[in-house]
This record gives structure tokens, C-alpha cells and sequence, in this order.
């Protein structure tokens, strides 16, 4: 599993260098509007009614660019493999080096079990 | 002058199970460094403490030792910076061999594995016409040097292996030093040997299993910042992988 | 005298011809600040894969209609859900930060057209990039614009 891992890993670094750069900074937004400001009553509730939520999501740019579409996707897939990668290099801190393959293996497939899902879910809006 | 407690690891393998502690009571001056102590205790209290060093000055990387759980050159460090008492320990990460000394065999067969070294074919026609016109050398500009020259200042004094998680806990990771003196090389416009380097690093001794905790450069005292050679080396790698996608090295 | 390191760290390809010690880790390893904060950078990953699959559950809720939807945000007001978003708040900040230092200088030197910025440019540039993607989108989703 080691080699495979090996052999993807300029891929998975590239994902996770993206995670943590253009995920952080899409993140920061988002969970400052949608998981606090909205709720804690600090803007209203209408800013993100389902009809706009809707409207944003699917917002498209000239006329054919999804924009809403692509920066959501960005947003759910790219933080996982920003988080697959450090919870594999966590495990590797606590002395896990000898199950680094499988566990490896296992984070990263939930990480694309996780950016499939969402990006299904994004495309099917 | 004031008297401080030196506690050194002790380890003899013909009479120790594990490493012990052994303290001595040293007469430090105000100027010493801590080799200083060290070597005091061996010529003064006690001749059968084992260690190394070499230069006094901070350039031959023999001293590495560890200093109240930090690893550090202690001809280069001051005994000054700390109280009365002072934890002396062979480096950490390593095997050791006896009290302060520890095994370097391990880093050796990293080293000589990235091929340390100007990997060029023999001369070429065109390589004669850049000779300098006088002193029949290869030319390099400032601006080529600069690209890797930080990276040459490596000592080999170990500090950044024993500050580096990874190589505590991934027995095959090249290392902070080994994979910065890789990349000096790849970036060296005299050299011609990026593709073999670049395997290495994505082999057993992968450098993306380094984490960036950036202790390596936090302990190096040459500056050399080998978490920003380890780093550049990772970009480099993707560079290589990508281009082979595309362009695969002919049997290779 | 601390605790152990792999058994093999650093070992030498074929054995001395003496007993060696097993390697030991730093003895203060887990005491020092700078390491407290690099365990921390890596346990946000744990945040961010959460924070992932909330929003994917989110937008799934969007794709059902508005009853799903609105019940979702419902659900966000209970306070679990917003110490949860203080943490990712944290979280993230704290790992810009880091990586906005650590990012410049792992930047390969290239010369010539390829040449990066300075470190010191790349710094600020990331800076204003993310402050101006949050504006941005804080003001879009709060329904200030569009």
C-alpha cells in the first residue's frame, strides 16, 4: 500500500497544498456568514433563504461560467484532502509510522469518497 | 567563575544495560562555551566520558549534542544561557554508540544515496566553448549561485535530524540534510543529474513525508534552511512527476 | 531521558560492532511551544474534514428543497453547532497564519521568466488575496451584494 501511496504522492501533496491554500481561504467566509453571523441573528436569516442559497448556488457568470457551482465545490472538496493529509501526518507524529500505508490509504479514500459526494451533490443542485 | 551541576548520559555497552545519568560538579567560567564544560569534565574529573568535537568554531558539525533537550553545537553555545544545571545528551533520533557519541552510519547511507555530487557527462563541445576564455573554468553567474549557495553552508552537525518529528518516527525518510544537499545540487546549473535525484526523492526516503514543522531550520546554526530546501525539493518533485506524465524518460 | 524514537530511526545499514543504545526523541518534546503549535496545525486537519462534511451535508439539504434547507439552518443556531464554527474559525486562521510564513520561502529559486516574487511580496500578496476572498464572500452570502 506504501508503494501506491508512493507513487500518488505528488498528486495528493498538490490536492492537499490546495486544501490548505485556496480551501482556508474560501473557508474563512463561509464559516463566518453560515456558521455564525446568520446564526447568532447578527444578519438576518433572509440573506440565506433557501430561494437565495438556490440562486447563489447556481449563479452563473456571463452567462455560461457556474460560478456558484465551482466555488462550492472547491469549498467541500479541497478541505478534505487538506485534512486527510494532516490527520495522516498526526498519526505518523504519535509513532504510527509502521500502519502509515492503511491508514494512509484509508484517509485519503475517505477524502475522495467525501469529494465525490460533493461534487454529485454540487452538480445536482 | 561559577560552579555548575553538568549532567551527562552515560553509555558503555560492555557495562550498561541502558543510558544513566552521571552528574559533576564543574568550575565554569563566564566565557566557556559548553564544550568547554565537557571537556573539562574529561580532562579534570573524569577521562572515561565519550564525546566529539573537533574545531571550536562552529564549522566542522563534530559537537552536536543535546542541551537541556535541544539539540545544539556546543562549541557554539554559551554557558551563560543556562542556570546551574545543564542536561548534556547524545543526540536525539540517533543510535548511541557510547555516552555522547551516536551512530552516523545511518545518515552516511542516507547522504551518499542522493549522489551529493556534480553528476555530469564527460565534456562536451559545448561545454569547451563556455570555458572562460583564461581560466578554463565552467562560468556560473551570481544570480545561479544564489539559488542554492544557502543550501552548501550544510555542516552535517545533525541538529536538524534530531529537531525533525519525522525522523524520529519514519525510519526511511531521507532527512532534513541529506534532501537539502540533494536540492543544492539540483539546483546547481552545472549539474546534470536532476532526474536521478528526483527518483530518490520520491523512493522509500519520499521527501513528502516531510511535514514542514520547520524544526529543522529553527535548530540549524549555519542557517542553511533546509525546510525550505525540503519544500522547494517537493515542488520540484511534482515538477518531475508531471513532466514525465507527459514526456515519459525513455527506459528509465 | 525522554521517550523512544522508532527503534530503526537513523539506523545504519548494516550493524556496528558494538551494542547502540535505542534513539531517543527530544526530552522535551512535547513541553515546547513551537511543537505544541506544529501538533496543533496537523490536528486541524480533524476540523477541516468535518467542517467538509457538514457542508456537503448542507448542500445536499439545498439539493432536497427548502424544507430540508431550512431545517439545516435551523439546526446551525444550537450552540454544539456554533462552538463548532468557533473552533473552525480558529482552526482556520490559525493554519493561514502558519502557512502564509512557511509558503514564500518554499518557493523553488528559479531565474530568468520563471522567477518568483520575493518572499517578503508573496507574504502580503497572500494576505490581501485572502482577506479580499473573505470580504468578498462574507458580503455575498450576508446579502450585502448580489
Amino acid at each position: 500500500m506504501r508503494a501506491f501511496l508512493l507513487k500518488i504522492e505528488p498528486l495528493i501533496w498538490l490536492m492537499f497544498g490546495q486544501g490548505i491554500l485556496i480551501g482556508t481561504m474560501l473557508l474563512t467566509g463561509w464559516i463566518l456568514v453560515v456558521g455564525l453571523l446568520i446564526p447568532l441573528g447578527i444578519v438576518d436569516a433572509g440573506a440565506l433563504s433557501y430561494d437565495r442559497a438556490y440562486s447563489l448556488a447556481t449563479a452563473s457568470l456571463f452567462g455560461f461560467v457556474p460560478i456558484g457551482k465551482l466555488v462550492l465545490a472547491a469549498l467541500l472538496v479541497l478541505p478534505l484532502w487538506k485534512g486527510a493529509h494532516h490527520v495522516r501526518s498526526l498519526h505518523v507524529d504519535f509513532g504510527g509510522a509502521e500502519r502509515d500505508g492503511v491508514v494512509g490509504m484509508l484517509l485519503y479514500g475517505i477524502a475522495l469518497v467525501g469529494s465525490v459526494v460533493g461534487v454529485v451533490a454540487v452538480v445536482g443542485l | 567563575m561559577a560552579e555548575k551541576t553538568i549532567v551527562i548520559t552515560r553509555f558503555d555497552p560492555d557495562k550498561d544495560q541502558a543510558p544513566r545519568k552521571q552528574e559533576y560538579k564543574v568550575p565554569c567560567e563566564p566565557d566557556w562555551k559548553v564544550l568547554d564544560a565537557v571537556n573539562f569534565i574529561k580532562d579534570e574529573l573524569d577521562g572515561s566520558v565519550s564525546h566529539r568535537w573537533s574545531c571550536r568554531m562552529a564549522v566542522c558539525g563534530s559537537c552536536g549534542m543535546m542541551v537541556n533537550g535541544q539539540p545544539k553545537l556546543t562549541c557554539k553555545t554559551s554557558i551563560n544561557d543556562y542556570g546551574d544545571r545543564i542536561d548534556i545528551e547524545p543526540l536525539a533520533n540517533f543510535p548511541v554508540v557510547r555516552d555522547l557519541v551516536v551512530e552516523l552510519d545511518g545518515f552516511m547511507h542516507k547522504f551518499e544515496s542522493v549522489k551529493p555530487w556534480i553528476v555530469r557527462a564527460k565534456e562536451k563541445a559545448a561545454d569547451k566553448a563556455a570555458l572562460h576564455a583564461t581560466k578554463g573554468t565552467y562560468t556560473q553567474s551570481a544570480e545561479q549561485l544564489a539559488t542554492f549557495k544557502q543550501f552548501s553552508m550544510c555542516i552535517n552537525c545533525m541538529l536538524c535530524y534530531s529537531a525533525c518529528p519525522v525522523v524520529a518516527n519514519e525510519p526511511e525518510f531521507l532527512g532534513p540534510a541529506a534532501i537539502a544537499l540533494g536540492h543544492r545540487y539540483n539546483m546547481d546549473s552545472r549539474d546534470e543529474g536532476k532526474a536521478e535525484r528526483n527518483a530518490i526523492f520520491r523512493g522509500e526516503g519520499t521527501v513528502f513525508s516531510c511535514s514542514y514543522a520547520n524544526e529543522c531550520s529553527e535548530v540549524c546554526p549555519k542557517n542553511v534552511d533546509p525546510a525550505a530546501a525540503v519544500n522547494q525539493a517537493k515542488f520540484e518533485a511534482v515538477i518531475d512527476w508531471a513532466k514525465n506524465l507527459v514526456l515519459p524518460r525513455g527506459g528509465a | 531521558m525522554g521517550r523512544p524514537a522508532h527503534p530503526h530511526a537513523m539506523a545504519p545499514p548494516k550493524p556496528g560492532r558494538t551494542r547502540t543504545a535505542p534513539p531517543q526523541m527530544p526530552s522535551t518534546w512535547w513541553s515546547a511551544p513551537r511543537i505544541r503549535n506544529y501538533l496543533l496545525f496537523d490536528a486541524t486537519g480533524i476540523v477541516y474534514y468535518l467542517i467538509s462534511f457538514l457542508a456537503i451535508g448542507m448542500v445536499q439539504a439545498l439539493g432536497r428543497g427548502p424544507g430540508a434547507w431550512d431545517a439545516v439552518m435551523t439546526r446551525l443556531q444550537h450552540p454544539a453547532y456554533i462552538a463548532f464554527h468557533v473552533l473552525c474559525l480558529v482552526s482556520v486562521v490559525f493554519v493561514a497564519i502558519r502557512f502564509f510564513s512557511l509558503f514564500p520561502k518554499a518557493q523553488p529559486k528559479m531565474i530568468g521568466p520563471l522567477k518568483p516574487p520575493p518572499a517578503s511580496l508573496i507574504h502580503v500578496a497572500l494576505y490581501v488575496v485572502w482577506f479580499g476572498i473573505t470580504a468578498v464572500m462574507t458580503a455575498v452570502l450576508a446579502g450585502v451584494i448580489f
